[in-house]
């Protein structure tokens, strides 16, 4: 019950032979070793293990890694650029205050970084809502929120009217 | 996790040919929310799992304009329906369940039909469904036949359907005018609940503004989700009002079968499906006013 | 009136700034290694089987089935465990159990194997005969003569523990007060929900050695756990390193050792390899220790002009089956029932039951959250019963500056009336609420200054230099998320004129850092502070001393700042204190600096009588809510809440104030939501599903001023802070939905259902 599968993680191409039974999570973590994802409760209740499918934030830990073939995956390992400068949503969260413990931290930027992908604009209720599946017992939320508004892009005002 | 082998047949007539030949051992699976928590606990042991991602079909929503037919693939996620504007705009019902159930990650994977089958009384998904006199479309070795939603459940986890069918796709009949609708989830927290009570209320009015159609539907009132007949024949024909509503939400209240559990005790429950039917029809007629 | 928070401490260079989290990057990219992450070569996996029942009689255990599955390497039962090797605060709880089991958490044997996977399976082939006892699942009715006793060679379910006190006259005092109240208040378990579950990675080295990573906030006391659990298993004269790897939340929950790291241990032993246990979710639930849940009867009374006479306060603690720190939590108790407000005469009597249920643990605040939920309720209530404004009743009893305490606390700073203030500015009080909200506020009090539960209440802390202005600083101090690394740092660079990130912050190994008793009572920016601070000075003295003899300067007249040694008065004699390293180090007779500075605070353990300052200092808080009640579902909204606090001095505001959120959070749920439900000693909601912790989506608006009363003996002034965020949380919340329904909720955690049915019977 092996099968080949490949997708591309983080913009590299991987081909990797999995077990039909293997989650995404067990696959990034176990197999592969990238340990940025973690496993909160293996029940999709807490976020723990976000990771983006497609552009879609999803549980790896009820994610089948089979189904990750043709796909695009993005993971906390692939946030930073390659020569090491922090994603703003990383550096937003690091000055803001938004990681404590940090092991909600992985998923919360996945789910963040899904977030603003599709709506940059995302106002507090609409991260609320984002980020409702990510479980957080350090920071009370709000400094996430903070974190992730001032990742935001900045808005360019529109001063309409004002001709050249 | 127990091993599988992970079969992604592309048409529904292949998905039946693989259950068939792996037969006892099979299981479907769509959006694997439910499927790989009850895999991975050991409460379901396949050989094989079927998946239902690459049946394209089943993932369509589409609205046929000139019949005014809505065709919900059984496959169709939790997501999709939440970011579909004409969801939102037309089919109000669906938007309130569909848009908090389980965290955005479970509903970007989680599918609808996945939600109708796994067949838990807290189903945030069957209630609109029934509300909006869904019927459910299935797939078996035999062909296809159709069940009402309302008549998709026999128990707690147990459907009608039959081992090797597949539910397809939901269909709902085109809304009539002057239709409002409108469902809540009730619990402790705002996010990441089962709900402790879901009540799911439909309401058509006639020109006259008296009452041509009422659906009251509830979730964990009962094993399965549940109409409360009595209450909606109590508002047809009726010109309706907030008395009227509190009336309805009386009689729907005493005709669930709610229970205590560890989650809530039957007579809180039973509260609020008596405050929640008026609020809930209350916000039907406001959507029926706000739209003439 | 508070400053904003962005203005506080602004005569220091990297004291009193927002600098993130330092290991803050690490975090974000993924890269922390948690004991999930640990992987060491030849590693097993251990799981662990507990009891089927809640009380019962082992008759038969066979494991002969899973001592051949293959893949496994070790099954061990009850019988293999040294007799001498036992947990907890008595010691009634050893790792595996034999004979009988108290409790479903019990453990009753373990496995090792090559994958987690075949270990759980092996689980599932030991096969055990129990003979099911009668079980005693509430703690007052086990207190009753004919009551199943948990532990049969005991004579009753009832602990021997000394919590009992009376200062001055109770009695004479309730007679002669002018308005009494009574009430009873209960309050239930709730747990720590730590993202990172537990677990414990054991190896021996070929000296029989043993190395333990795991999860831990005492790492000094589980060192000396673990040294006796290797003299029970005949391996005298050994050494223990504990190593901890990044914490993912301690919250108490790590204040003991467990029986997972005792079995690891054992397994480890056993097998020559290293074996690793880390909880499921599930497991997480079942296994860990809660909050210890209390039954309070209070009464209180006030004179005519609201003066408060007297407390007597009597609690029952469900103790579990088992004895670990939960039955401590009176001493901390004692704090807020003797010193909360201003009150001469106080009793108090709490008796630590056993029953057949889980046992407690510490969990933030350590009790004072169960005691201050009845007493800042009761203060609403008498206040009402007196006739006087609930924030006038506050004022008049305050704690004041100088006072000292029925039990013996000496209050030194306090910004109890400050705090009060800065609520009452935030939330107004004037009563001019629309129908269904309502306002509620609450105080604190908490040690701010060690508190000495041990034979030290110490930290040390080893600084050394190297020769380009860099520090690492060794010190005995915890992590967990919580922020003691940039205390550490950001002290040291202060003392040091250098920055934050030039700082080193190690605190991870036992081989290579000082004691300290643990990251418990909000003592670490504190005592490690002091710790820190310590070391710093005789580091800096020595620089001083060298620049002295450099510059042919006194000593005295030497600075150090933005990374230089210099003569304020004579700008020539300025050096990069990276030269000045080297100048030391690199000449005939070099020498490198360093310092090691251990600190043990000048507070008094309370010995019999109960009596004695137990730490150094005392933060002061005040909450308040505004809240909505839907009054026809029970359902309670938190619009606004306002936490002040008095902490010395901010060291760090981002981080304090990420304390606060945190706290206060972990507060509205104990208020709110939460609860591990357990029906005849079973736990019935062990899933993030069922035990409800606050989501994004519930969370509230949260303002925390910050009050600076610059205490004499912290570190730049500073007091602890880590749990008062979630101890006057409860009763901020209860007292407002009093204020804006009529209904008075005694019993936690505050749900729809219990709200609606106080209206329906008030409202007949």
């Amino acid at each position: 019950m092996t099968t080949n599968i490949s997708f591309l993680l983080n913009g590299d191409e991987i081909s990797y032979d999995i077990k039909d039974h293997w989650t995404l999570l067990h696959l990034l973590r176990e197999e592969m070793g990238l340990i940025g994802t973690k496993e909160g409760c293996g029940n999709g209740e807490c976020g723990a293990c976000t990771v983006i499918v497609d552009k879609l934030a999803v549980n790896s830990c009820l994610y089948l890694a089979v189904e990750a073939d043709g796909k695009t995956i993005e993971t906390i390992e692939g946030l930073a650029s390659t020569e090491g400068s922090l994603h703003p949503l990383q550096q937003s969260f690091v000055d803001n205050g938004g990681i404590q413990c940090g092991f909600c931290t992985p998923g919360m930027i996945m789910s963040s970084k899904a977030l603003l992908d599709e709506n940059p604009g995302a106002d507090r209720e609409e991260i609320k809502h984002a980020l409702a599946g990510n479980i957080c017992r350090c920071t009370g939320y709000i400094q996430i929120f903070e974190s992730v508004e001032a990742a935001k892009e900045p808005v360019v005002e529109n001063r309409g009217g004002q001709n050249e | 996790m127990k091993a599988f082998k992970y079969l992604s047949p592309t048409t529904v007539e292949e998905a039946i040919a693989f259950h068939g030949r792996h037969s006892e051992t099979a299981k479907y699976i769509g959006g694997g929310t439910d499927v790989i928590v009850k895999v991975k606990e050991g409460w379901m042991e396949p050989d094989y799992l079927i998946s239902l991602k690459k049946i394209e079909e089943m993932s369509e929503l589409h609205k046929n304009d000139a019949t005014g037919e809505l065709s919900i693939g059984a496959m169709v996620t939790h997501a999709t329906l939440e970011k579909s504007l004409m969801i939102r705009n037309e089919y109000p019902i669906i938007y309130d369940a569909v848009s908090n159930i389980g965290s955005l990650q479970v509903r970007n994977v989680g599918t609808i039909g996945g939600n109708l089958i796994n067949a838990v009384p807290s189903a945030d998904g069957a209630i609109p469904l029934i509300a909006l006199d869904g019927v459910a479309l299935l797939h078996g070795p035999d062909g296809e036949r159709s069940v009402e939603v309302k008549d998709l459940f026999i128990a707690p986890y147990k459907t009608v359907l039959k081992p090797r069918e597949i539910l397809k796709k939901i269909t709902i009949p085109p809304q009539e005018p002057h239709t409002g609708s409108a469902y809540i989830k009730f619990g402790r927290r705002a996010a990441m609940e089962l709900p402790l009570i879901g009540i799911g209320v439909l309401l058509t009015l006639d020109d006259d503004d008296t009452c041509a159609k009422a659906r009251i539907c509830l979730g964990v009132a009962a094993p399965t989700p549940m109409r409360a007949f009595d209450a909606e024949n109590f508002l047809v024909g009726k010109k309706i009002d907030e008395n009227i509503l509190i009336e309805a939400g009386k009689i729907a209240a005493d005709e669930s079968k709610v229970r205590d559990s560890i989650r809530g005790k039957a007579w809180h429950r039973k509260e609020m499906i008596r405050v929640h039917v008026r609020r809930m029809g209350l916000k039907c007629l406001n959507m029926i006013k706000d739209n003439y | 009136m508070s400053k904003s928070n962005n203005e506080l401490s602004s005569e220091f260079s990297v004291v009193g700034k927002r600098i993130p989290k330092l290991d803050a990057a690490q975090k974000a990219m993924g890269r922390a290694e948690y004991i999930q992450d640990i992987k060491l070569p030849g590693m097993l996996f251990g799981k662990i089987l507990y009891s089927k029942y809640a009380h019962a009689n082992i008759v038969k255990i066979d494991t002969s089935k899973a001592v051949a599955f293959p893949g496994v390497h070790a099954v061990l039962t009850g019988e293999d465990v040294p007799k001498k090797m036992k947990m907890g605060l008595i010691k009634d709880n050893p790792p595996i159990k034999k004979g009988k089991v108290c409790s479903f958490r019990d453990e009753v044997a373990a496995v090792a194997a090559i994958s987690p996977e075949i270990a759980k399976k092996a689980l599932g082939l030991i096969e055990i005969e129990y003979e099911e006892l009668e079980g005693i699942f509430d703690p007052e009715k086990a207190m009753e003569k004919n009551s199943p006793l948990v532990h049969d060679h005991l004579k009753s379910n009832v602990l021997k523990m000394p919590w009992n006190i009376h200062y001055g006259d109770v009695e004479k005092a309730e007679k002669e007060s002018a308005f009494v109240v009574e009430d009873r208040f209960t309050t239930t378990w709730v747990t720590h929900c730590c993202m990172g579950t537990s677990g414990a990675v054991a190896l021996f080295d070929a000296s029989e050695n043993l190395t333990i990573y795991t999860n831990t906030q005492i790492p000094s006391l589980a060192h000396k756990d673990f040294l006796e659990a290797l003299k029970a298993m005949g391996l005298e004269n050994k050494r223990v390193r504990v190593i901890k790897p990044v914490i993912g939340g301690g919250f108490g929950s790590k204040l003991d050792t467990y029986a997972y790291e005792h079995i690891a241990i054992l397994l480890a032993y056993k097998c020559h390899k290293p074996v690793k246990i880390v909880f499921d979710r599930v497991e997480e639930f079942k296994a860990t220790s809660t909050r210890q849940p209390t039954v309070t009867y209070i009464k209180q009374g006030c004179d005519k002009n609201g003066k408060l006479t007297f407390r007597n306060m009597r609690m029952v603690l469900d103790n579990g089956g088992h004895t670990s720190w939960g039955a401590t939590t009176p001493s901390v108790m004692l704090m807020p029932i003797s010193s909360l407000y201003r009150v001469e005469n106080v009793k108090y009597n709490a008796k630590c039951v056993y029953t057949n249920n889980t046992y407690s643990q510490a969990m933030r605040g350590y009790g004072n959250p169960q005691a201050t939920f009845a007493i800042e309720s009761s203060m609403d209530i008498l206040a009402e019963k007196a006739g006087i404004d609930r924030i006038e009743f506050r004022r008049i009893n305050k704690n004041r500056s100088g006072d000292e305490t029925p039990q013996g606390l000496k209050i030194t700073s306090c910004g109890l009336e400050e705090c009060i203030d800065a609520v009452k500015e935030e939330l107004k009080f004037d009563g001019k609420n629309e129908k269904g909200v309502g306002t509620g506020i609450a105080s604190l009090i908490h040690v701010g200054g060690g508190a000495r539960i041990y034979g030290s209440d110490g930290c040390g802390a080893i600084l050394k230099m190297d020769d380009y202005g860099k520090v690492d600083i060794f010190t005995g101090g915890t992590d967990m998320g919580q922020g003691l690394d940039n205390i550490t740092a950001q002290i040291v660079a202060e003392e040091l004129g250098l920055l934050a990130e030039d700082i080193n912050v190690v605190h991870s190994d036992t081989d290579i850092c000082p004691w300290d008793v643990g990251a418990h009572a909000s003592r670490s920016t504190f005592v490690a502070g002091n710790a820190a601070l310590g070391a710093a000075k005789k580091v800096k003295k020595k620089i001083q001393d060298f620049a002295s003899k450099l510059f042919d300067v006194p000593c005295e007249k030497i600075e150090l700042k933005d990374k230089l040694v210099f003569v304020p008065e004579d700008k020539e004699k300025s050096m990069t204190i990276g030269k000045l390293l080297r100048k030391a180090h690199f000449r005939p007779g070099g020498t490198m600096l360093m310092a090691e500075h251990f600190y043990d605070p000048d507070n008094q353990n309370m010995g019999k009588e109960l009596k004695g300052n137990m730490s150094m200092t005392y933060s002061f808080g005040a909450h308040g809510a505004k809240v909505k009640v839907d009054e026809e579902t029970g359902k309670v909204e938190v619009l606004e809440y306002v936490a002040a606090h008095d902490v010395g001095r901010a060291i760090n505001p981002l981080l304090l104030e990420g304390q606060v959120y945190g706290g206060v959070v972990m507060g509205l749920g104990y208020a709110l939501t939460e609860e591990v439900t357990i029906k005849d000693g079973k736990i019935m909601n062990a899933n993030f599903r069922d035990y409800k912790l606050f989501t994004a989506k519930d969370a509230v608006k949260i303002k925390a001023p910050v009050i600076e009363t610059i205490d004499k003996d912290g570190p730049f002034g500073a007091k602890g802070i880590g749990e008062p965020g979630c101890v006057p949380t409860a009763p901020a919340i209860a007292n407002a939905i009093y204020d804006a329904v009529g209904v008075r909720i005694k019993d936690l955690p505050i749900t729809p259902e219990k709200v609606l049915a106080a209206l329906k019977e008030k409202n007949g």
